[in-house]
């Protein structure tokens, strides 16, 4: 009996040992493939389908490639960015990223070893020079340039020939010119000729790169505003505006967008592209043009062409660099076909050169009177004076935003130039 | 099916134990680990209320500390004259506009820092229809449909309540984030009372799960419900925007029963809900567990079904071996005693297996013993009292017989025939003398025959010699022993019933030894008598002219009685040809 006992505890025991058998699988580490490429891009509606179509292009050249696209906020790239570089640390980064103009030489000149040297992936002098002197350090090209910001003139035909003028106008115009016709369209029509938002400077911006200059000197450093002869005829420029009452106050972009899809302002001087934003108003088909951008008067290397915004792709230097490199030199660095298919699915316009000779950008758009803008806007992408535009060019303009506020409040113009440069000296440093 | 029948009805004691015990075993292993499972269930599901509970004022708190920073920035924007101006100037120049739209800017980007981690949209909307938005594409909503919605005829009903209004966004919009959940207050002027616009800080959903992301997993979810059951937030997130009454009655019930969770069905599950509601917020927070996830994985049902059915298996085994081993010596036990009286009770049964059984056999074989003794003592007796009523019988003479024979002797004295006289008196002394006089039970053949000579010869003097009378004695048989007066009974029965037809005839008595046994025939050749094919005797009545007690029928009993059954007597006749009595007896020289 005892042993039969003893029997069956060991039996009970052996069972429960055996149960408790281990259930946990190692998961296989899985390694990085280099198949596959990541890219990081903001703004659904006009990067990130470029980068589709890119991707659907490169679909003939090499079908094995993997291409993933990830899309986050403009800010949130900004700052994983500088998070992972300044660490050190490659995991989580993408391949590709792609970085805002203004912002570019910050990376490039914090963090150069880790962007990959795209100078032999494509020809630089294919591109404007505007662009490529942005996506550049040290004599290497580590970006290959996107869309272009090259801006226009956005204006209201039927409002300009109620005051009076027509299209041929406003070529070769300056902003003296500019605000005689809007005190003249406020006059006939009642509207305001353009909108503007107190905090966002984009037209002072777009006035001084028409005429060669920025917020900082060549060196991308020095802040140059108080002996910056463009930035303070802007300063008085943007003031005789006011003074002229055509400006309509927006706070923000649907304010902006509102403004001229409810036709309440006559002109939009911005970038192109604004385009489709434009032209979602179907109903004012027909009833707009596009103008070159006034030049400053008074200043005289200023032309009629400048830019807005735009961005860039760049190439991390982490495994996958090379494969990275060779999609993005197979579409954007060198495929002209490519460029007919942007503009022709988004109206999107790139800075390579080439391109401007195909069908897509000869074509005439009703919107716009049967205006071939795509042309016109590839033309004034290759006059567009080339600008260092440095490390800092947001933080000057948070400066000068309020700066302008004093000189539109009555303070004078050169002792707030003087302010925000010693203000800029410090903060910058 | 009866062999097997046959099989089990020797073992009915052990199939009963062997199915009670099979039957409680398994009633006993079932409901052991059906609690045990359910103890169990309900010890993991208090330890999950309790971490969840406190992983829930957690969330809690990253709530309150949230609803603090949107208190600190509606605050600021309430008390800011900036807002304030802007918002009540009217007819402002498009300069002073632009200044104001500046102010409200570096105004708005200060009182924002509260929100700084958080992702937040702030809108401010003036009476005079001047509006401000720090981020417009964050929350897109225009002015002319934020006037019309909802969120803002409830601010003008309660302007100084911080209220978390559900939004929703129509799906055709370009926004990441389709569900918000925003803070408004009424703009209102603290000393007149009038409210000069609202306020508007929009949170995506996205935002809000922040909160609660980290503790959730599959099937662990939490849900924030509004007070009119509509979940405006949820770790699952096609069920934001849907509305979950049953939640709320869920929440009325925990309320009212202060219960710390509450087990109940939600999307067709069985869950374990926990709520905490959220006073600044005026929102139910559920954390609802689905119980399969939660404790499904961590008792493995089928594990444990397993081993017990393991171990009734194994138990099974046991009690069958053991029990049958028990029974086994009782049924053998069983199966001997009851073939026991095929056997006459002479077989013992085996004495092995239990204390018990041993015993209880013992026992029988010791009843055995007894019973044999008992019964032997019996036959005895009976064999005694036998005995001597057939002792008794053989010492009776007829006084008839007496009586005739004497008339006879009188009525040859009579006649002067003194000579037959004193023959028949001499056979009639020698014949008393070898029936009465001696005490043997047995006499010699010679001896038997001697009295069967007197005897014929006292009936032949009084019936005359019609009827002869021969003897055929073997020589060598003469000394043999055989009970008294065993062939005188047929002799007589011949002589008395065997010629009432026949005027004359003879019998022949013959005595002779086959083999180990000695043969005695009494042969006549008289009437003959219908007989039974048992080769019974007729039934007689018993004649007032025998000679003793002893009959025809009682000889046979006599034989048997003392010499064994394979003894006795065989009577074969025909009707008209005579009768044989034949007799077979064992050779006796003493």
């Amino acid at each position: 009996m005892k042993r039969i006992l003893t029997l069956l505890l060991v039996s009970i025991l052996v069972l429960s040992a055996c149960s408790s058998g281990s259930k946990d699988k190692e998961t296989s580490g899985t390694a990085k493939d280099t198949k596959e490429i990541t890219v990081l891009a903001w703004d659904p509606n006009f990067n990130i389908k470029a980068m589709n179509l890119a991707k659907d292009a490169y679909k003939a050249i090499n079908p094995d490639l993997k291409i993933k696209i990830i899309e986050n906020a403009q800010a949130d790239i900004v700052q994983k960015l500088n998070t992972n570089l300044s660490s050190g640390t490659t995991k989580g980064l993408p391949n590709i990223v792609l970085i805002e103009d203004y912002r570019a030489q910050g990376f490039l000149q914090a963090y150069p070893d880790m962007f990959y040297d795209l100078s032999k992936s494509f020809h630089a002098d294919e591109f404007a020079p505007y662009k490529t002197a942005t996506t550049s350090f040290n004599g290497k090209y580590y970006g290959i340039p996107f869309d272009t910001g090259v801006a226009g003139l956005y204006v209201r035909t039927d409002y300009l020939e109620k005051a009076g003028y027509k299209v041929e106008d406003l070529q070769n115009m300056d902003w003296n010119k500019y605000i005689e016709i809007g005190k003249k369209v406020k006059e006939a029509t009642g509207k305001q000729m353009l909108t503007q938002d107190p905090k966002d400077l984009g037209l002072i911006r777009m006035m001084i790169q028409s005429s060669g200059s920025w917020y900082l000197k060549k060196d991308g450093k020095t802040p140059d505003i108080a002996e910056n002869k463009a930035l303070k005829e802007a300063f008085k420029t943007y003031k005789e505006m006011m003074d002229a009452d055509i400006v309509k106050p927006v706070s923000d972009w649907s304010q902006f967008v509102a403004g001229f899809n409810s036709g309440d302002v006559a002109s939009v001087p911005t970038g192109n592209w604004i385009t489709p934003s434009i032209k979602a108003e179907a109903s004012q088909s027909g009833k707009w043009t596009v103008a070159p951008f006034p030049k400053l008067s008074g200043i005289a290397n200023s032309v009629n062409a400048t830019n807005l915004g735009g961005s860039s792709w760049y190439v991390l230097n982490i495994p996958g660099k090379e494969k990275a490199a060779e999609f993005l030199a197979k579409t954007f660095g060198s495929n002209k076909d490519f460029y007919q298919t942007l503009v022709k699915e988004m109206g999107a316009i790139g800075t390579y050169k080439p391109a401007a000779e195909g069908d897509a950008y000869k074509a005439g758009d009703d919107f716009f009177g049967g205006q071939k803008i795509t042309a016109d806007f590839a033309a004034w992408t290759e006059k567009i004076p080339q600008v260092n535009y440095g490390l800092h060019t947001y933080a000057i303009e948070d400066i000068l935003a309020v700066s302008m506020q004093d000189y539109l409040k009555g303070k004078d113009l050169d002792k707030v130039l003087e302010d925000a440069q010693k203000q800029a000296e410090d903060q910058i440093k | 099916m009866k062999l097997i029948f046959n099989g089990f009805k020797h073992n009915g004691l052990f199939i009963i134990m062997f199915l009670i015990t099979v039957i409680i075993i398994i009633t006993v292993s079932i409901s052991i680990t059906w609690t045990t499972i359910r103890m169990s269930e309900q010890f993991f599901i208090k330890k999950f209320s309790i971490t969840n509970s406190k992983v829930m004022n957690q969330m809690k708190d990253s709530f309150e500390s949230f609803h603090y920073s949107v208190v600190i920035a509606s605050n600021n924007l309430l008390q800011s004259s900036t807002v304030r101006k802007t918002l009540t100037e009217k007819n402002e120049s498009n300069a002073a506009m632009m200044g104001s739209i500046f102010n409200m800017y570096q105004q708005m980007k200060s009182i924002k820092s509260n929100l700084d981690t958080y992702n937040a949209g702030i809108v401010v909307m003036g009476k005079n229809g001047i509006s401000y938005a720090t981020d417009r594409s964050y929350w897109p909503v225009s002015d002319k449909e934020l006037r019309s919605n909802l969120m803002t005829r409830n601010i003008l009903e309660h302007p100084k309540k911080l209220m978390y209004q559900y939004d929703r966004l129509p799906k055709q919009n370009a926004a990441k984030d389709r569900n918000f959940i925003v803070a408004t207050r009424g703009l209102m002027d603290r000393i007149t009372g009038t409210v000069y616009g609202s306020m508007y800080i929009a949170f995506a959903e996205s935002e809000f799960r922040k909160f609660y992301s980290n503790y959730t997993s599959p099937g662990n979810h939490v849900f924030l419900v509004n007070k009119s059951g509509v979940i405006v937030s949820s770790s699952i997130e096609n069920r934001i925007g849907t509305s979950a009454n049953d939640l709320l009655h869920y929440a009325e019930k925990m309320e009212h029963n202060s219960k710390k969770y509450l087990l109940a069905r939600f999307m067709n599950k069985e869950q374990i809900i926990l709520m905490e509601y959220l006073p600044s917020f005026d929102l139910y927070m559920f954390n609802i567990i689905d119980k399969q996830t939660a404790i499904g994985d961590l008792i493995d049902k089928k594990e444990i079904a397993l081993i017990s059915m393991t171990i009734v298996f194994a138990a099974l085994i046991i009690v069958f071996l053991i029990s049958r081993k028990v029974t086994d010596s009782l049924s053998s036990l069983v199966k001997q005693i009851s073939n026991a009286s095929k056997y006459n009770f002479h077989q013992y049964v085996s004495v092995s297996g239990t204390y018990e059984t041993r015993q209880i056999g013992r026992a029988f074989n010791s009843m055995l013993d007894e019973l044999h003794e008992y019964v032997d003592q019996l036959v005895k007796a009976q064999k005694d009292r036998r005995n001597a009523e057939l002792a008794a019988l053989q010492q009776q003479i007829n006084p008839h017989f007496l009586y005739n024979t004497l008339t006879t002797i009188k009525f040859m004295v009579q006649q002067g025939e003194r000579e037959e006289s004193e023959a028949t008196i001499n056979a009639l002394i020698s014949l008393l003398q070898n029936t009465i006089g001696t005490i043997s039970e047995t006499i010699t053949v010679n001896q038997e025959v001697e009295n069967l000579k007197s005897y014929v010869f006292i009936n032949q003097k009084r019936y005359g010699n019609r009827i002869k009378v021969n003897y055929f004695i073997a020589p060598d048989c003469l000394d043999y022993r055989i009970p008294k007066l065993i062939l005188q009974p047929f002799l007589e029965n011949a002589f008395f019933h065997g010629f009432n037809l026949k005027a004359s005839g003879y019998i022949n008595v013959l005595v002779w030894r086959e083999g180990n046994e000695l043969i005695c025939e009494v042969v006549d050749n008289g009437d003959g008598m219908e007989i039974g094919i048992e080769g019974k005797l007729p039934k007689t009545k018993r004649n007032r002219q025998l000679f003793s007690g002893i009959g025809v029928k009682n000889v046979h009993d006599r034989i048997q009685l003392i010499y064994g059954e394979s003894y006795g007597v065989k009577i074969a006749s025909k009707l008209g040809e005579g009768t044989k009595v034949r007799m077979n007896l064992p050779i006796r020289k003493k």
